[in-house]
């Protein structure tokens, strides 16, 4: 599953977002997504990844492809630090 | 100055016993009680595992997306106030809504949301704290998302004086209309203390009611010589409280008339409440109603079956009303649907008005054994009905030593 799709998931599930509405080029204001559903975004994104975001959640996040973009760069750090043969799969959401 | 009437042209209830004024007031007629042993995780080692929960899926009002903003509390406050906007069959975008407000009582707040934030802080050792606790939790969250989903931009303001907080915020409300400040106003309360850490809390303070073993929907007993304590219950009631003319003009449903209001304190112990500062608090009520004493018809009382409240009432009212007293029929409704806290008072005040509407008044439930401190009309075991009943005292008393009490009159057109 891409990253878009798991995200996608995670929005029309947890913040009743309409699935057709989600492009990577939507704006998370335009999905109705404030501040602070963004901090607790990241709370299922560090579930679901497996991954520790740091207390300094960027806040140029305005795009889904922005966020797809910054999962991804957890992932790719993640899988840099991981010890070889160890499995690359999402927790579960 | 010309103090001007408040009518009282819509009731809204989510409680332990109905979530509609009608299926409440009609439960508490039957007797029936809405206290039950708790069985859930709230409840988990507790001494004595009983409450008055209230039936309520908040999944069935609000989407999900909004439900991540509404602590529980919150939840039953916008409820029952949607409720009694529409029983007041009233228009608001069309009114000035700079002069509509919101008051309402509510002592503890997101109770729910702080327990669950301190679990995670503190038993599962994370910091990752919902980014919406402190406005899930703050006691004011109910009043502003009533103001900000009616569009109601007067005065919105939180009374927080423990038991007797919504109480406050009726009469309050109504004081804003009386003396000129609000055409309309949107008052009551709202209290979801049945949450582990609350529940707790109030056992440590040995005032809950023990767990009738038996039959745990009768272990609330006011003025009864086997009482043990209160039962906490959680819910929301509102009342659309609105300048006379004003209700006359758009042809609004009068359930009756707030026309009295006294706010005393007792300035003596956090916990023990006077008979001094009772009584004082039902005299100014009936003086600002321009009432005499034999123009009660019936009190609801505060009646929460803890030793101390129940004697120091009867005595309050015993020296409030003198031989007439005894006349006066008194019942304690939370021996049914328990105390309901910083709701308590506006729960009950909405029960006061179904007994205008209804010219019945329910009964101290579970009362076979009278304390003999407690030697008033308690109207013991079942209803009354077939009665006049044109106005009801409703008391409200708190820790702290708040004492609010409102009078409701039936409707009069004069």
């Amino acid at each position: 599953m891409s990253t878009l799709d798991t995200l996608m998931d995670i929005l029309v599930r947890d913040y009743g977002v309409a699935r057709e509405q989600v492009t990577s080029e939507a704006t998370l204001a335009t999905l109705g997504l404030d501040s602070l559903s963004l901090l607790e975004l990241m709370f299922k994104i560090e579930d679901c990844y497996g991954v520790k975001i740091a207390d300094d959640t960027p806040t140029d996040l305005v795009t889904v492809n922005d966020v797809v973009r910054y999962i991804d760069g957890l992932v790719a750090r993640k899988a840099e630090l991981r010890p070889a043969g160890a499995p690359d799969v999402p927790t579960g959401t | 100055m010309t103090v001007r009437r408040v009518a009282i042209t819509g009731l809204g209830v989510v409680a332990p016993l109905g979530n509609s004024s009608q299926e409440l007031f009609a439960n508490l007629i039957a007797g029936r009680s809405g206290v039950q042993h708790l069985a859930g995780p709230e409840a988990r080692g507790l001494r004595s595992p009983i409450g008055a929960p209230v039936t309520f899926d908040g999944s069935a009002h609000f989407p999900a997306p909004r439900l991540r903003m509404l602590d529980r509390v919150s939840q039953l406050a916008l409820v029952a106030a949607g409720q009694a906007i529409v029983d007041a069959r009233i228009d608001l975008p069309v009114e000035r809504r700079e002069r509509c407000g919101v008051f309402v009582g509510c002592s503890i707040g997101g109770a729910g949301t702080t327990d669950e934030g301190y679990h995670t802080l503190y038993a599962e050792r994370s910091d990752r704290i919902q980014p919406y606790s402190v406005l899930n939790a703050m006691t004011s969250a109910p009043a502003s998302w009533i103001g900000i989903d009616h569009g109601l931009s007067g005065p919105i303001l939180t009374y927080s004086t423990a038991c007797s907080s919504s109480a406050v915020a009726l009469g309050e409300a109504a004081r804003r209309i009386m003396f000129g400040d609000a055409d309309i106003m949107l008052a009551g309360g709202a209290e979801t203390p049945l949450v582990y850490g609350v529940l707790r809390a109030w056992e440590a303070m040995r005032t809950v009611a023990a767990e009738d073993p038996q039959n745990p929907s009768a272990s609330c007993r006011p003025f009864a010589r086997t009482r043990t304590g209160l039962v906490l219950g959680e819910g929301a009631a509102f009342a659309v409280l609105e300048e006379w003319d004003h209700a006359v003009a758009r042809g609004a449903p009068i359930h009756g008339e707030l026309s009295g209001y006294g706010l005393t304190s007792d300035v003596a112990h956090i916990t023990r409440p006077t008979p001094t500062g009772q009584a004082n608090a039902m005299q100014a009520a009936l003086d600002s109603a321009g009432l005499e004493k034999g123009d009660v018809d019936y009190i609801n009382a505060h009646g929460t079956g803890t030793l101390q409240n129940d004697a120091v009432e009867t005595a309050a009212i015993k020296s409030v009303f003198g031989e007439r007293a005894y006349a006066i029929p008194v019942s304690s409704t939370k021996s049914m649907h328990g105390h309901l806290l910083g709701a308590a008072g506006a729960l009950e005040f909405v029960i006061a008005v179904m007994c205008l509407k209804c010219a019945a008044v329910p009964p101290t439930m579970h009362l076979d054994s009278p304390d003999p401190a407690c030697d008033l009309d308690y109207v013991a075991g079942r209803a009354r009905d077939g009665m006049a009943v044109r106005t009801v005292m409703s008391n409200s008393f708190a820790f702290g030593g708040t004492n609010a009490v409102l009078i409701v009159k039936a409707f009069d057109a004069r």
